[in-house]
């Protein structure tokens, strides 16, 4: 990545996986990513390589050598039993097998390195298609009805969500799963709430708990049912943002309600294959309004653009605040 | 003779240093509340003024505050120190604006709560703080100031909230009161006070992430302060807990 078009470095980047980057750099990450398919290749990239390597127990040395090299190890072994016990070069003979023994580790790992290498390029040319459409509906949807319920209501704290009305995704739209008494709605946001430029557009794992405050239940929700109607559907992309466009147009779709905000702070969610579950988070929502009324995305400001309708067709403006502990009541790493 | 005489001057010594004590402004009544019960001597209010314009500029990043307008306490009010161009304005509020009821610092002159208000929140919070320093400025008591802010609210001489106002408290020099001292860096969020229980605040103490401040909040002023702690002083370094007593 060259910084003329990205604002973040490679280093930055692995560093933001590894959850060092202080939160301003964290979150100004997140912004980039969310909207740089490079960017999330590489960053899928780096996670998969740092799995694997976390996952790679060294092998015993015949397993990975070529056979040949077993063939000349076993002719030099079968010598070297022959002459075990008359040779006077038993020494050098230990020796020249630790060489082998050493070469051949060499080998593995230049063989490991090749392996991960080609791996990598091929699922660079693989993400750049991975989710070209949508999938079939039952991949976006949680089987287990529990499971969504929980995983909706890990968004917020359980002083909140256990009094919050909850929605989970059928076949026909979001339905309500339990009725609330506090004004709050949780609920699981799919891929198809990404901006329509994502890679991850159509990514059938991504699962986004979120709580939304009353104002936003009434106001930011709608097009969260309104995207997701059109998608079950069967729309093209382009149909559902001239949709939007025109919605907004007839009044059909509210502006954001004065005090719209959701939490967002589910350690079990998935927001995309670059992100996983992030960091926990605040959101609050305003019709289009300059960031800088915010301070947002200035040198270390906490507060961030998100980039979800920064491109539209919403005319939404949407600030990030990271908070220090997930809604369980755990710490969240340092980002 | 000389005994009885000794006695009445020192009787005579001790009334006097009653009557003084009693008599100067600030002193506390109530032995077991260490602070001011009236306003200290203004000097003990007031800085030198490069020195408030950057403890008003701590309170948030510098790629904030340096483009704001800055304001200082002079004898008579806030006064503009420099002029800003991005809407922003930081000052160092003073005790007066903790909250009327159950506030024993409420004149303790040593608090300085450096803040730098949104525009939003410029137009809108800024005047209730200007009208509480004339009022505090003018020798009013707390419970006159209560009065006077509660009759300007009913002449609609205060703006009404506006969307979107927030503030910056990242300063890690100020001191907002004796328990905390500056207790963490956070935001603050301000909605009309028919909106306090629609953001999911919990109890200032609590671990929620949202937290209900207890400045205004319909006592009188119909504003509700939310507080969002975050990790960061506004110099970048890391606040040591997310724990806040405000």
């Amino acid at each position: 990545m060259s910084t003329n078009s990205h604002p973040i470095e490679q280093e930055e980047l692995m560093a933001y996986l590894d959850g060092e980057l202080p939160a301003h750099q964290a979150t100004e990450a997140l912004s980039h990513l969310e909207l740089c398919p490079k960017c999330q290749t590489l960053a899928a990239d780096f996670r998969g390589v740092s799995q694997e390597l976390m996952a790679w127990e060294v092998e015993s040395p015949e397993v990975g050598i070529p056979s040949e090299i077993n063939a000349a190890l076993g002719d030099r072994l079968q010598k070297s039993d022959a002459g075990k016990v008359s040779s006077p070069r038993l020494k050098n003979r230990g020796m020249t097998s630790r060489w082998v023994w050493a070469g051949a580790l060499a080998l593995v790992c230049v063989a490991v390195g090749l392996k991960l290498t080609l791996s990598s390029r091929n699922r660079n040319e693989d993400r750049s298609t991975a989710y070209p459409s949508m999938a079939s509906i039952e991949q976006y949807l949680m089987p287990d009805r529990d499971a969504e319920i929980a995983l909706a209501r890990s968004a917020a704290p359980q002083a909140i969500s256990s009094d919050a009305k909850i929605l989970v995704l059928r076949w026909r739209g979001y339905e309500t799963a339990i009725k609330g008494t506090n004004g709050f709605v949780c609920m699981v946001e799919r891929s198809w709430m990404s901006p329509f430029n994502s890679a991850e557009f159509w990514n059938p794992k991504v699962r986004v708990p979120m709580c939304f405050n009353p104002a936003a239940a009434r106001s930011i929700l709608p097009l969260t049912i309104n995207r997701t109607q059109m998608v079950l559907a069967g729309l093209s992309k382009a149909q559902m943002i001239d949709s939007i466009k025109a919605g907004f147009d007839n009044k059909e779709l509210p502006a954001p309600e004065p005090g719209a905000m959701c939490y967002m702070m589910s350690r079990a969610g998935y927001l995309n294959d670059a992100l996983g579950h992030y960091v926990p988070h605040l959101m609050f929502y305003f019709p289009l309004t300059d960031k800088a009324s915010w301070g947002a995305d200035l040198p270390d400001s906490p507060v961030t653009l998100n980039p979800q309708f920064r491109d539209g067709p919403e005319p939404i403006t949407e600030f990030v605040i990271p908070v220090g502990k997930w809604s369980d009541g755990t710490a969240a790493p340092v980002m | 003779m000389k005994r009885k005489t000794f006695k009445m001057i020192a009787l005579a010594f001790f009334a006097l240093v009653v009557a003084l004590c009693a008599a100067r402004p600030g002193r506390a009544a109530d032995p077991k509340n260490p602070y001011p019960t009236s306003m200290a001597p203004l000097d003990q209010y007031l800085m030198d003024r490069n020195d408030e314009i950057s403890l008003a500029r701590s309170a948030a990043p510098p790629s904030i505050s340096k483009d704001a307008t800055v304001m200082v306490l002079g004898r008579h009010g806030y006064e503009t120190a420099i002029e800003g161009t991005n809407g922003f304005v930081c000052n160092v509020d003073r005790s007066w604006m903790d909250q009327f009821e159950n506030s024993p610092e409420f004149w303790n002159p040593k608090r300085r709560g450096p803040v730098c208000y949104n525009p939003q929140a410029a137009r809108t919070v800024l005047p209730i703080l200007f009208l509480r320093t004339k009022l505090a400025l003018a020798g009013k008591s707390k419970a006159e100031m209560n009065e006077a802010m509660k009759a300007a609210i009913e002449k609609g001489e205060l703006p009404a909230v506006e969307p979107g106002g927030m503030a910056y408290m990242l300063s890690k020099q100020g001191f907002l009161n004796s328990r905390c001292g500056n207790c963490a860096p956070h935001l603050m969020f301000y909605v009309p006070v028919k909106d306090a229980h629609t953001w999911g605040a919990g109890a200032l103490g609590s671990d929620f992430p949202v937290l209900l401040s207890p400045h205004f909040n319909g006592a009188p002023e119909p504003v509700t302060e939310f507080i969002v702690p975050v990790s960061e002083w506004s110099d970048g370094t890391s606040a040591d807990s997310g724990d806040h007593a405000h």
